[in-house]
């Protein structure tokens, strides 16, 4: 069986490839000249110049978080390149038709033809090649229904009172050091505004795609859900094979305005270097909303790639009766490390917050699930209740949890639970008994594992997951 | 702040041992060289060392003009019938101590030492103690002038518990006293040790530094019992530091009032397959009072096993934090660690802080871990309510049961029944407790 083992693990990253399509790119290094020449380069209005620079200094004042339990060699911010669009940027394709041909084969390979997506699940899709959004579907079905979908560089031309009004809102400049960074340098994303009362008549889903070698991916998605409206987002990642470590500091922030439910889901399968830890993305994103009264925001993720993950999407529940939740999946395999986790911040009444975490680990990797409740003082009758379960696949893996409770409200109910379990000997044999061979037994195993969050993910993307973890876990126990 | 490292460092502690001068010395000069933890220090992100910012710690004070026999009722447990020392203010008490080296059980004072005793004492001290995770370790070494030396003998069997007591009065000036304790359990042997930290009713003005090592054998039983009794005004940062040989077994429990500043940190070390360690603990902070537990296992080595419970119970505008930590190395398969935090918020100013971690390196074990935190249920109290009971007295049952079940768990019956009194009381008026005792 080892043998098998071996094989598996030692599968090739399959979405591993590069497209070679000529890029406009600008030499590594980092000072206000780049800041001001990314933000000429999008033709963006002067207080948007001012919001960067502002940025750019306070980063320039901040320190690396060394906190998490992950180790890395240090990054040197201006050996990154921080622009780099497609060649035919300036003259933007409207329709699929109008595509790069090279690049819609990129993502034929990833088995995510934009065609078939625009029939399959009626998915618009805002595909992010590098750092310039290259098509934008179904905008006009979109914009009938007054859904703002496009990417945030038209947005602060187009609608700039709802960028300035919301942009670091939920992430202020200030707040960490790769925000920061990100807010000084952010090359572009997703922005998404869904009016009062109007539920988005279709998933909205971004596929990112970091292809240039060198090049940071600085995204910036803003969500902004108005009273009453609804959305769901889907978020999915594949990268092609580099042995350069790839920094992405990408920020998302959600704004669920009273009564508003946003829904955020990620898959992300980033190349997590190869089987000695050479090379892979870093993964440092800042990811917070802030509910407002009854508002609902609910994060789920599967996080299978990377080398380095450091992510903590977060709800502040501010306004009365809202809800947070956060379901995830991490897996670490090889020399894979994830500190991943959320923080539910309670402010109002009667808020709740649910977290789900199952964390695997397997070959050499290591699993550090980090996260934050916090009851305020004001979180009268708030409720929280935490699960982190991790599994070990060999010896050789690490798995952590580092809960942090905070509680100043004596209504306030909070749990926490983790176990740690291992895919034992007697699941194995139980399954192999009745002729279901060990790769197949340990898929079932992880998958029922990982069942409570899947059952989070929408239909298209469950499947993607499951396909996945059986990929990357198949038949590692040893 | 800045100046807290200086003014410990250069408190004049009286001589030492003069086989712990050398290590002292070291004592002092590493704590000179380390800076004081703030917020943004992981171990210390809840727990403000300001309270020791206000005084500078001088020498203790003579021991004259105390009327020790009046100090008697506060060290008293009944039915205990224990070997006993004494210390008011960190200086030894002939008067109230009473204590025989029986039963294979050795107790021996550092400032008594000599020959072998203090060979060994020597070679033992400090080896337990990670200095860089536990800076006030460097400076209880600086400031160690006396302390108790404990050892068994193989197979000895100590039926009578050892009561150490280390009592503080009220001064004219803020002091500060170093607290060291060695033990040295033999193989197969049985003992019990009671630490007892108490302090006279008056306010109080003393930053009592303590250290206590357990070096239990193979397949020896440890029972040991650390109280903090003080009064709030007091400060306390102390350590227990325990290795655990092959099949021995551990059994503690912790007991802490509140105060200015309270800090205990309780690490175990399993360095030998099968060992086993059941620590349980209760923290009780009330008014503007503060508690800080924090415990780390280690499980070095494959099939130990560790149970951990604590509870707490925080009233008025106290605060609690406990860090609870099980660290599992690679080769630590066929663990077993547990660790369940729970605690009661009874005011709307109270606060706890409570993180259980979980590290984890080796496939083949059972972890878990769990904390909650509420308030005492509107349904059970409404079945005490419904049967006639008020609404005070259910909030003293309760409260009282919550911590009860770690109470009825402490390994030395008398100190249990000691206790009980003194908790409830802790939650109500003395007449109320007759319904519960």
């Amino acid at each position: 069986m080892s043998e098998q083992i071996d094989n598996l693990i030692q599968k090739e990253y399959a979405a591993g490839f590069v497209t070679e399509i000529e890029s406009d790119t600008l030499p590594p290094g980092l000072d206000e000249d780049v800041i001001r020449f990314i933000s000429g380069r999008k033709n963006e209005p002067e207080w948007m110049l001012a919001w960067r620079l502002e940025a750019y200094r306070a980063w320039l004042k901040m320190v690396e978080p060394k906190w998490a339990h992950v180790s890395y060699p240090d990054i040197d911010f201006n050996a990154i390149s921080y622009f780099s669009a497609p060649k035919s940027a300036a003259d933007r394709p409207k329709s699929l038709d109008e595509i790069d041909p090279e690049l819609k084969e990129t993502y034929d390979k990833l088995g995510i033809p934009l065609h078939e997506q625009e029939m399959l699940a009626g998915v618009a899709v805002d595909a992010v090649f590098d750092s310039v959004s290259v098509a934008t579907t179904f905008r006009e079905k979109l914009k009938e229904a007054g859904v703002i979908f496009c990417s945030i560089s038209e947005a602060i031309q187009e609608h700039p009172d709802l960028v300035r009004k919301y942009l670091g809102s939920v992430v202020p400049r200030k707040d960490n050091y790769y925000a920061a960074l990100n807010s000084a340098v952010f090359s572009d994303g997703s922005f998404v505004y869904i009016p009062k009362g109007v539920s988005c008549p279709m998933e909205l889903s971004t596929y990112f795609r970091i292809n240039e070698a060198k090049t940071g991916q600085f995204e910036r998605t803003l969500i902004v859900a108005d009273e009453g409206s609804q959305v769901s987002y889907l978020e999915g990642c594949t990268a092609p094979m580099r042995d350069e470590n790839q920094l992405h500091a990408a920020v998302v922030e959600l704004v669920a305005l009273d009564n508003a439910t946003i829904k955020y889901s990620t898959v992300q399968n980033w190349y997590p270097g190869d089987a000695e830890g050479r090379g892979g993305i870093y993964n440092f994103v800042t990811k917070r909303g802030v509910a407002h009264t009854n508002a609902h925001i609910s994060w789920t993720q599967v996080e299978t790639g990377s080398a380095i993950t450091m992510k903590y999407p977060s709800c502040i529940l501010r306004g009365d009766n809202s809800v947070g939740e956060f379901y995830s999946v991490a897996l670490s395999n090889n020399r894979q490390q994830a500190d991943t986790g959320t923080k539910m911040v309670h402010l109002g009444k009667n808020t709740r917050s649910t977290i789900i975490s199952k964390g695997i680990s397997a070959g050499h990797g290591s699993n550090t699930y980090r996260g934050l409740v916090r009851m305020n003082p004001g979180a009268t009758g708030a409720r929280n209740y935490t699960q982190c379960d991790s599994l070990l696949i060999g010896d050789k893996c690490g798995a952590h949890t580092f809960p942090y409770i905070e509680s100043k409200n004596p209504t306030a109910v909070v749990e926490h639970e983790a176990t740690t379990s291992k895919v034992s000997d007697e699941q194995l044999f139980l399954c192999q008994q009745r002729g279901i061979d060990a790769e197949k037994a340990v898929s079932m195993i992880v998958n029922g594992f990982c069942k409570e969050v899947f059952r989070e993910l929408p239909m298209e993307f469950a499947v993607e997951a499951g396909k996945l973890l059986e990929v990357s876990l198949e038949g590692s126990v040893g | 702040m800045a100046d807290f490292i200086e003014t410990a460092a250069s408190k004049d502690s009286g001589p030492p041992p003069k086989y712990l001068a050398a290590w002292r010395a070291a004592g002092i000069e590493s704590w000179r060289r380390r800076s004081l933890p703030t917020r943004k220090t992981e171990a210390w992100k809840y727990t403000n060392l300001r309270p020791l910012e206000k005084a500078a710690y001088a020498a203790r004070p003579e021991a004259d003009g105390i009327d020790e026999e009046s100090l008697r009722p506060l060290i008293d447990i009944p039915g205990l019938g224990a070997n006993r020392l004494v210390f008011v203010n960190g200086t030894y008490s002939d008067t109230l101590s009473d204590y025989d080296c029986a039963d294979g059980m050795t107790v021996v004072r550092f400032a008594d030492a000599n020959g072998k005793d203090a060979e060994t004492i020597a070679a033992h001290i400090g080896r337990l103690i990670d200095g860089e995770r536990h800076l006030f370790a460097a400076l209880n070494d600086g400031w160690t002038e006396d302390g108790v030396f404990v050892r068994i003998e193989d197979h000895a069997i100590v039926t009578t518990p050892l009561h150490v007591v280390w009592l503080t009065t009220n001064a004219s000036h803020p002091f500060g006293v170093a607290q060291r304790l060695l033990l040295l359990a033999g193989k197969d042997c049985e003992a019990s040790l009671i630490e007892h930290f108490v302090s006279t009713e008056d306010a109080q003005q003393v930053f009592t530094n303590g250290i206590t090592e357990l070096h239990v054998s193979a397949n020896a039983n440890l029972k040991h019992c650390r109280l903090h009794l003080e009064q709030p005004s007091a400060a306390h940062i102390g350590g227990v530091h325990v290795s655990l040989d092959r099949d021995s077994r551990l059994n503690s429990f912790h007991l802490g009032f509140g105060g200015v500043l309270k800090r205990i940190d309780a690490v175990v070390h399993h360095r030998g397959e099968g060992a086993h360690c059941e620590m349980n603990g209760i923290y009780l902070p009330r008014d503007s009072q503060q508690i800080d537990y924090h415990t780390t296992i280690e499980h070095a080595v494959p099939r130990c096993t560790t149970s951990e419970t604590f509870r707490g119970i925080i009233a008025d505008r106290g605060k609690a934090v406990f860090n609870g930590r099980i660290h599992i190395h690679p080769d630590a398969q066929k663990t077993d660690a547990r660790l369940s935090n729970r605690n009661l918020l009874t005011s709307p100013d109270a606060e706890v802080d409570t993180k259980p971690e979980l590290e984890i390196y080796a496939d083949d074990v059972q972890c878990a871990h769990g904390a909650t935190v509420a308030q005492l249920e509107d349904d059970s109290l409404f079945y005490f309510m419904s049967r006639g009971i008020s609404r005070e007295e259910a909030k003293v049952m309760l409260s009282f049961g919550f911590i009860n079940e770690l109470v009825d768990r402490v390994p030395v019956p008398a100190l249990a029944e000691y206790l009980r009194p003194r908790l409830v009381a802790r939650f109500s008026d003395p007449g109320l407790s007759r319904h519960i005792l």
